[in-house]
Formats: C-alpha cells, sequence, structure tokens
C-alpha cells in the first residue's frame, strides 16, 4: 500500500443556495481544491462522489460521471457511493485506497447537496413496505429526526445527569467556534440563554440545538508522495480511514429503524458502534493513540453528539465531557478541541457534503490556515461522521 | 358518528382486539433473539441458524425514553387533528426495544423506567371512511394514566 497525502481542500460557503445547481456547487468547489492543489481537472485520474437521493439526475443523487461530463471530458474512473451523512467520509475512503492500491495517483472525494426544507423527510423513490423502516417510522408514528437524538439526550440526562444549561452551553462553543469561520451559515455567537429561548422542537432539545438544513459541497484532491513534491504542497497525510456500519445488540436509536435488539453481551460498547468501529479502524491503522489526536471534528447532528461522542470513542468517561465542556477544555485550546470550524450546528447539514468538509477542516488546522480557529500547533485531526441506516466513517490527518 | 371500521396503518405489523394488542415479531430458534417488525433474517452475528418463525409481543414492558414533539412531522405522517404528542422507547422482556406514540400519560408526569402497555389508535380516517390505527403505548398501572 503506498501512502496518501492530501494535494489541496476547498468547500463551497454552507447556506442556502436555490438559484445554483447541486453540480455546479461540485464542479465550482472541486476547481478550487484543484486550484489548491496547483493541477488542473486534466491532472484527475479519479473521482469519487458521496452520493444521496435528494437531489441530482439518473436517480442517485451527485454521481463522479455527470460532474466529468459537465467539466472535463477525461474519460477518467467515476466511482458513486452511498452512506447518507457519512457518504463523504465513504468517497474520501475509497478515494484514499484507489491511490494506496497503485491503481490512481492523484484521485478527488467530493460532497455536493442541495437539501429540502425543514424536517429531513424520507427520500423520493423507495417502496412503501414493511422491510423499510424510513416508511415505517413516518407513517406508524412521525418519527423525526430530532426526536431520536431528543430521546437519546433525554435518556443521558437520566443516566448521567446532563443538564438543560450544559446542552446549551455545547451550541455555545460550537458558534464561537463558526464565527471565526466564512465558510460558516451561522456566524453569530450566541448565549445559553438565547439557546433554552428557541422554540422547543423535541424535548429536550430546542431549535438552536439541532443542526438545521443547509446546501453545501467540498472537495478533497488526494495523491502520492511523488504528486506532493511535484505540486508544492504541505506534505498532509491521510494516515488511515475507516468505514463501518452498525453491529448487532447496540442500543442506539437508530435513523430510521423503529426498533432495536437489546445486546446480549452488556459489557461490549454498544452505543453507535457505526462510528464507534470507524474511529477504532483508523486509530489502529495508523497507530495513533486517542491521546496524540489534536484536533476532533465530528458529526453534531445535536448538542448531545458533542457531549456523547467523545465519551463512546474512549476519550473521556461516561458524563466527564460535560465537565470537560464547563472547563473549556473542548475550545480552542483545551485538552480536546473538538469542531474548531464550528460543527454542523454552525454549519447546518449538508448531508453528502459534510464529511467531506470535515477533512477539509482538518487539513485546515494542519496547515495553520484555519485563522481565527486555529487550534495552536495541531499535528494530528481526527474526523468522525455518521450517515443514516448504520454508516460511519473516520479520517486521521497527520504531519 | 364514529366509523366501525378499523385498518392498520400498515399490514403486518401488529394485530389487537377489544382487550388486547401485540405487535407482530420475529423470534430465532437458533438463538432466541426476538425482532419487530417480522425480520428477513436473523441479525445475529453468534448465531449460526438463522430459523425464523413469527411471534407476538405484547408487553407490558419499560419506557426506556420519551419526547414530546412540538412541530408537525412532514406529510408522509397523516394525523387528523394534530397535536404535539409524544414518542417513547419500550424496551420488552423478550429484549426488543419499540419506537412507538404514547397515549393516555398524565402531562409533565411521565417518567424513564415507567410500565407501559400496547393499544392502538386511530390516525385518521381513510378514503373509504376507514379508520386507519397504529399501535401506541399506553400506561400499564392506573396511578400513571392521565
Amino acid at each position: 500500500m503506498r501512502p496518501v497525502y492530501i494535494l489541496g481542500v476547498a468547500a463551497h460557503p454552507w447556506g442556502k443556495f436555490p438559484d445554483k445547481p447541486q453540480l455546479q456547487l461540485a464542479i465550482e468547489t472541486t476547481s478550487q481544491a484543484l486550484k489548491d492543489a496547483g493541477i488542473g481537472w486534466k491532472n484527475l485520474q479519479g473521482i469519487v462522489a458521496a452520493s444521496s437521493r435528494f437531489e441530482g439526475g439518473l436517480g442517485w443523487g451527485l454521481h463522479a460521471n455527470e460532474l466529468l461530463q459537465n467539466s472535463c471530458e477525461t474519460g477518467i474512473a467515476a466511482v458513486n457511493v452511498g452512506g447518507g451523512c457519512a457518504a463523504g467520509g465513504i468517497a474520501i475512503h475509497t478515494a484514499a485506497n484507489m491511490i494506496a492500491s497503485g491503481q490512481c495517483d492523484i484521485v478527488a472525494a467530493v460532497g455536493a447537496e442541495r437539501m429540502p426544507k425543514g424536517f429531513i423527510p424520507r427520500p423520493p423513490g423507495a417502496q412503501d413496505d414493511i422491510t423499510d423502516t424510513d416508511y415505517l417510522r413516518w407513517v406508524t408514528m412521525g418519527a423525526t429526526n430530532p426526536a431520536y437524538w431528543a430521546m437519546e439526550a433525554k435518556r443521558r440526562t437520566y443516566e448521567v445527569g446532563t443538564s438543560a444549561e450544559t446542552y446549551a452551553k455545547a451550541v455555545t462553543l460550537m458558534r464561537q467556534n463558526g464565527s471565526a469561520n466564512p465558510l460558516a451559515r451561522y456566524r453569530k455567537q450566541t448565549t445559553v440563554e438565547e439557546v433554552l429561548a428557541s422554540p422547543m422542537v423535541s424535548d429536550p432539545l430546542h431549535l438552536h440545538q439541532i443542526c438545521a438544513v443547509s446546501d453545501g459541497a467540498a472537495t478533497l484532491i488526494l495523491g502520492t508522495e511523488e504528486q506532493v513534491r511535484r505540486c508544492g504542497v504541505m506534505p498532509l497525510r491521510l494516515a488511515s480511514s475507516g468505514v463501518a456500519t452498525g453491529s448487532f445488540g447496540d442500543s442506539s436509536l437508530r435513523i430510521p429503524t423503529v426498533s432495536t435488539v437489546k445486546s446480549p453481551d452488556q459489557q461490549s460498547v454498544n452505543h453507535t458502534t457505526e462510528v464507534v468501529s470507524a474511529v477504532n479502524h483508523a486509530l489502529n491503522m495508523a497507530g495513533v493513540g486517542l491521546e496524540d489526536i489534536n484536533v476532533l471534528e465530528l458529526a453534531d447532528n445535536t448538542a448531545w453528539h458533542i457531549l456523547a461522542w467523545p465519551e463512546l470513542f474512549g476519550f473521556f468517561e461516561p458524563g466527564q465531557t460535560d465537565w470537560m465542556l464547563d472547563r473549556g477544555e473542548l475550545g480552542l485550546n483545551g485538552k480536546l478541541p473538538i469542531n474548531p470550524s464550528g460543527g454542523f450546528l454552525s454549519f447546518g447539514e449538508a448531508t453528502t457534503a459534510q464529511g467531506v468538509l470535515q477533512v477539509c477542516e482538518a487539513a485546515w488546522q494542519l496547515r495553520g490556515q484555519a485563522s481565527g480557529r486555529q487550534v495552536p500547533n495541531a499535528k494530528v485531526a481526527m474526523t468522525a461522521v455518521l450517515g443514516l441506516g448504520a454508516n460511519g466513517a473516520s479520517i486521521l490527518l497527520t504531519r | 358518528m364514529e366509523s366501525n371500521t378499523e385498518i392498520p396503518v400498515v399490514e403486518g405489523l401488529f394485530v389487537w382486539s377489544a382487550d388486547s394488542t401485540s405487535l407482530i415479531g420475529s423470534k430465532c430458534y437458533g438463538c432466541g433473539v426476538h425482532y419487530f417488525p417480522k425480520s428477513l433474517h436473523c441479525r445475529n452475528p453468534y448465531c449460526n441458524k438463522s430459523q425464523l418463525e413469527v411471534v407476538l409481543i405484547s408487553g407490558p414492558g419499560q419506557l426506556r425514553s420519551f419526547t414530546q414533539q412540538y412541530f408537525r412531522p412532514p406529510a408522509l405522517f397523516k394525523m387528523e387533528n394534530w397535536e404535539p404528542y409524544m414518542i417513547g422507547q419500550v424496551e420488552f422482556p423478550e429484549g426488543v426495544r419499540v419506537m412507538g406514540m404514547l397515549t393516555g400519560f398524565k402531562p409533565d408526569t411521565v417518567k424513564i423506567g415507567a410500565e407501559v402497555t400496547l393499544t392502538v389508535e386511530a390516525l385518521y380516517l381513510d378514503d373509504a371512511g376507514r379508520n386507519v390505527m397504529t399501535y401506541k403505548f399506553c400506561p400499564y398501572s392506573s396511578g400513571d394514566k392521565a
């Protein structure tokens, strides 16, 4: 296996862009990432697109082949991958393996999405069938995505005592980080009082504790060590990538299922296993320990994720994240800086683009280019993302 | 006048009579694990013999968590006279944890750990004037009832 490096990164600002087609978002962002690497479309040898069904032609969302047919018809390999919000991470994992295997020297991973407004509905095209859990959760009980997370949040309060103020404080940290990020959709800092005064959506979660749905796009250009020299860019290693799915007995309230099976083995980590397993794969492959991580970009669909996930990954004991947040240890100068980008709570969620955006931020942090939100002397950055239907991905960057 | 014809919102998911409601699930006779809804295959990686049979899950069970949804869900969910309502997750003795709407609880006194049982309620009337029913969780002991 050959080592894989980041040659270029770019992300479109997150927001609502009704006049800009998804394809245009993808082309603009990919052109910018290629420019960041100092190369052009004709230098690409492969492209992997993170696809969802919310928008895009031919019935499967953004697709690399269409992207090429509308930008530069070089005839290179196009691969399209799914995985909900984790699709971006899975696309990067796939692109990295195309380089590591020796098949390609320069590959792009792209995510671009324009989302419907309001609660994320069922994507079009599935059967109305008892085997489709997304159908079941809507027709039998109308369970929105925030309802799943709200039940997790309420359960956390029951188990470790997380307070309403702590859930609000997690948002203020994200918005503080996001205020320095020109790509973020919500760039105004906020207070605990403002967060708790926002409308209750699904108790205990208020509107500002749940990520909005946004449009956005991000592209990563990956290449070999030789290409790093040719491009003259900082040698930033994509040290490893992990992709996983949920394990049997996982107790998380997994969107869009309506039921889970209690783990017969209560000793094992049995919550959000798709992401925990992806993180563990990435750490093991890179030979990196949790204590080595300087930056953690995690998928904060809600304030609950900020508090629960570091514990699931093993950074902290159950309930300890609340305490670390209170002490400022999750901030830019803390022991474990979380989401210096501002996270989903500052960006909103543009599903397939999200996992790519996280790695762009990781790259900017390691290059020292994250002006106003820079984690001092960041050397190792990890991302973690969860996708609809038990998909997880994690990417590790080192310099 | 109320229609007396009732149909389930999804066929094959639950059954009910005047005094009881059950979820239709599967039990694997290879490993004993229960599933809801009916499973296509035993998902237990330690089970060497996926042999599923249909079973009824009737409760009572225990409420693991719950929430009140304050905004109306997307249109695929149909409910007449919609107003904010609660959804919860219930663990049944068979080891399966099921989500569903809550009904009949006193507001503000619902607690994690409450004993609940199954019932059905109408969501809406369909074009043929039939009551479209879904399963719900209601208090098991009278003390929790609204």
